[in-house]
């Protein structure tokens, strides 16, 4: 049975996400002017406003995980959140399901009712990649304070994809037949994970104070959310650190973990937890 | 690190007795049930993907959370506490001890990792090289590539969050590396020995008075 949650202070937690929004036109990369602005503010000693919000129309040299591209013309939700690392070590596992349950929920708001999310946090539409989240520590070199950087990447109206990820990549635009209020989406999203991210800190709390967490079972909210959201689990799925280069082995998705691992059963029984890497569904 | 290290000590210490021994605690607490015996043989995962489990050492019930624990040592049971069996545990209780012999590769790293200074996973997360010290290693090898404190030398991976890992130690050079990119470390395993530059003729050393010393692969 899931516990009542108190809906107020998981608003005031999450309440700093988006109180600074930065807005530009282009950036090469949210992420590097985000670095860039948190070593300038520490330089001259002042602190940088965790939850702020970098969003920018374009980007010009965005990637995804290790050298894959992402490709950030007008019509997406491209851009970063900084968020000053004051969560403890077992809650940080849960930032990068934060944004993808952000993305998947709003998606499914904004009329994307067949969004799913694929482990760790890829939001799929129609087996299609349609969002993408990376997220970035960052030790600022002056007093040494972590960041962390959640980069996003959401194709909303942008059409026209390039020819390495044509076959891969969809936008919301493409699976609802018409176009959405980009400002509105992006409204939605960040309030999204403003919410998420004060169940972070929710749950944290009660955690810390010996409470069982929220969700069914003492489950982890956020962890009941992304299974609400999820296709992968009882999926036949390949698995590797980084999968498109170097697959490893095929596995039947058994569940997750507490922790927000995933849990694989191989082809002789044998049953083991993945903590990091990335899967493809099979199928 | 030290200087001062007496090679023949270290060196009969291991011929006298080229063993590992290597206690096993409860995981957790619960009732216990030993699945081996005193002298048996016990080994560890094997296959590609280590997906052969190792030997059943014991299996732990908790409030009918029953779980299989295996070998993660390869040996044979060298002292079991056989009063244990069938009772309640508090986690950490040691419950046997398993002798594994050692290698000679094994035994240089032993001795290094004494006088090596390791750097330690903060957490329990896959590990790589950050791109400019993997580009240097990539040029020139591992030991010819010099750390300072403050640099940053790893990116640790863990549910799609990398975080820059900053070394914190005396400066050297990387020379050993004891994790795999894309495999899992535990927290607290060493992930490098580094070793001070002018030092580096005294670990060449130990591994060449162990090689000379050590004949048989035991």
């Amino acid at each position: 049975m899931a516990a009542r949650v108190d809906a107020a202070a998981i608003v005031r937690y999450g309440s700093i996400v988006g109180s600074v929004i930065e807005c530009h036109t282009s950036l090469p990369r949210a992420m590097e002017h985000a670095r860039r602005n948190i070593a300038a503010s520490a330089g001259s000693n002042r602190a940088f406003s965790s939850g702020t919000v970098v969003l920018a129309d374009t980007m010009s040299q965005c990637r995804g995980r290790f050298t894959r591209s992402w490709h950030a013309p007008p019509g997406g939700v491209w851009g970063c959140m900084v968020y000053a690392n004051t969560l403890l070590p077992r809650s940080r596992n849960f930032i990068p399901l934060a944004a993808g349950i952000a993305c998947c929920e709003t998606v499914r708001e904004f009329g994307g009712t067949a969004s799913t999310i694929r482990w760790v946090n890829d939001v799929l539409c129609g087996g299609k990649k349609l969002g993408g989240f990376l997220v970035e520590g960052y030790v600022e070199p002056v007093h040494g304070e972590e960041f962390a950087l959640i980069g996003f990447g959401i194709n909303v109206n942008n059409t026209s994809f390039p020819d390495e990820l044509a076959d891969t990549a969809v936008s919301l635009k493409q699976v609802l037949g018409r176009e959405v209020d980009l400002a509105a989406f992006t409204t939605v999203f960040l309030a999204r994970l403003a919410w998420n991210f004060g169940i972070l800190c929710y749950e944290e709390g009660r955690e810390l104070s010996g409470e069982p967490l929220s969700g069914r079972n003492g489950r982890h909210l956020l962890l009941e959310q992304w299974l609400n959201l999820s296709d992968t689990v009882g999926r036949r799925i390949v698995y590797g650190f980084d999968v498109m280069t170097a697959p490893q082995y095929q596995a039947e998705v058994m569940g997750l973990d507490a922790t927000g691992g995933l849990i694989l059963a191989l082809d002789d029984g044998f049953v083991k937890t993945e903590l990091s890497g990335e899967i493809r569904y099979l199928g | 690190m030290s200087n001062e290290i007496d090679f023949d000590e270290l060196l009969s210490k291991y011929k006298s007795d080229p063993f590992d021994y290597v206690d096993v605690f409860a995981i957790h607490t619960g009732r216990v049930l030993f699945k081996v015996v005193e002298g048996q043989e016990v080994t560890v995962a094997a296959g590609e993907w280590l997906q052969i489990p190792g030997t059943t050492l014991y299996e732990i019930d908790r409030e009918r959370n029953m779980k299989t624990i295996t070998a993660q040592t390869n040996g044979i049971v060298a002292q079991i506490n056989t009063a244990l069996d069938g009772q309640f545990v508090e986690a950490g209780e040691k419950l046997m001890t398993i002798k594994h012999p050692l290698k000679k590769k094994e035994i240089i790293e032993n001795i290094l990792k004494e006088v090596l200074s390791l750097f330690h996973a903060p957490e329990s997360a896959k590990y790589f090289f950050a791109m400019d010290v993997q580009s240097r290693i990539d040029k020139k090898g591992a030991k010819a590539v010099t750390i300072d404190p403050g640099d940053e030398i790893l990116t640790m991976s863990l549910m799609k969050r990398d975080t820059p890992i900053y070394y914190k130690g005396e400066r050297g050079v990387i020379h050993s590396v004891y994790f795999k990119p894309g495999v899992s470390v535990e927290q607290g395993a060493p992930l490098i020995g580094v070793c001070a530059p002018e030092k580096l003729p005294l670990i060449q050393k130990i591994i060449t008075r162990v090689k000379a010393d050590w004949d048989s692969e035991h």
